[in-house]
């Protein structure tokens, strides 16, 4: 008798507690909708959306690298900026994700920072889905290693790819071990480009080290067709082209594993 | 740190950054957006961090929107 009294008790409090706490949250609110009209308005606006249909998961995700590749320094607000904390846990979610199937790169960037551009490229070439980049507007810089980083590469006609050497920005130690260390550097740049494309050191130093062609600088503005011609990018193409590659290469990759089962 | 780019120093670390502090990353309803703090105190989409490309046509988080709880 005791016990059943308590509990009765325990949750009248509990109901009254509730009671209180809502007609407390719902007087704040009226205030609040009174007090602010424009959020009045918009909740006005709101009530006569429908909800959205949901879309079925898209076995194909897109990462679109655009902007500068920001890394170990936050760069200033103006710049607009793919940032590595953001893409490389994206990636893992990509591999650990049973549904998604295959990953579009979409590179339009002015390069950026050396190291996280080439953790990117590292993470993409080590992903064991298939992917396939496009490389739309421009892939400079440090760019170009991580549009070689995918299983199949795509530039559009248009876009442009400049490849010019490594230089400093800021506090220069002029000792020889400054240059060392910038032509280890640029080493890493050139054997990541090297063992993921089709193209020579020959051909990529001549590239990176010829005069003439860009206006305050060394190097070369790689234009689409030239690209391919010099066996840095697989071919040219747009959407449709990555798209199909991409279901091709999926479908190989199930066939494969069908073999192994 | 080294930037490989053709952009030049003052091309990257040219202005105030005084005037974006308003914008900020956040989360909303599971994914990671670039919002805009407008004068009324609200959120506005400035861009979507998403590797699904269906979310890009969810019309709540297309640029502009404004972000309701």
């Amino acid at each position: 008798m005791y016990v059943r009294q308590l509990t009765i008790l325990v949750i009248c409090f509990q109901e009254g507690a509730c009671n209180i706490v809502m007609g407390k949250d719902k007087t704040k609110q009226d205030n609040q909708d009174q007090t602010n009209p424009s959020a009045l308005v918009q909740k006005i606006q709101q009530l006569g959306q429908s909800t959205v249909p949901q879309a079925p998961d898209s076995n194909i995700h897109v990462l679109p690298i655009i902007g500068q590749v920001e890394g170990h320094v936050q760069l200033p607000p103006q710049n607009k900026t793919t940032k590595y904390e953001h893409l490389i846990p994206q990636i893992v979610a990509i591999e650990q994700n049973p549904k998604i199937e295959g990953l579009i790169v979409l590179l339009n960037t002015v390069g950026g920072d050396v190291e996280a551009g080439l953790a990117l490229s590292e993470m993409i070439a080590s992903l064991s889905k298939p992917t396939v980049s496009i490389v739309l507007g421009g892939g400079h810089s440090i760019g170009v290693p991580i549009a070689v980083s995918t299983d199949y590469s795509y530039i559009v006609p248009t876009a442009t790819m400049t490849i010019h050497p490594i230089r400093l920005t800021g506090l220069v130690i002029g000792v020889p071990q400054t240059f060392e260390y910038l032509d280890k550097m640029q080493d890493r740049v050139i054997n990541f480009v090297m063992s993921h494309s089709k193209i020579d050191e020959e051909t990529f130093k001549d590239l990176m080290f010829a005069k003439g062609n860009l206006t305050r600088d060394i190097g070369t503005n790689v234009v689409g067709a030239d690209a391919v011609e010099h066996g840095l990018i697989d071919g040219i193409g747009g959407v449709n082209e990555a798209m199909s590659k991409l279901n091709e290469l999926i479908e190989q990759k199930k066939q494969a594993g069908d073999m192994l089962q | 740190m080294i930037l490989y780019t053709p952009l030049s120093e003052v091309d990257i670390f040219g202005t105030d950054p005084e005037a974006f502090n308003n914008r900020q990353f956040m989360n909303v309803h599971g994914r990671l957006v670039h919002a805009e703090r407008t004068a009324e105190g609200t959120y506005r989409i400035l861009q979507l961090m998403s590797t699904d490309p269906q979310d890009y046509l969810d019309a709540s988080f297309t640029p502009g929107s404004v972000i309701s709880n």
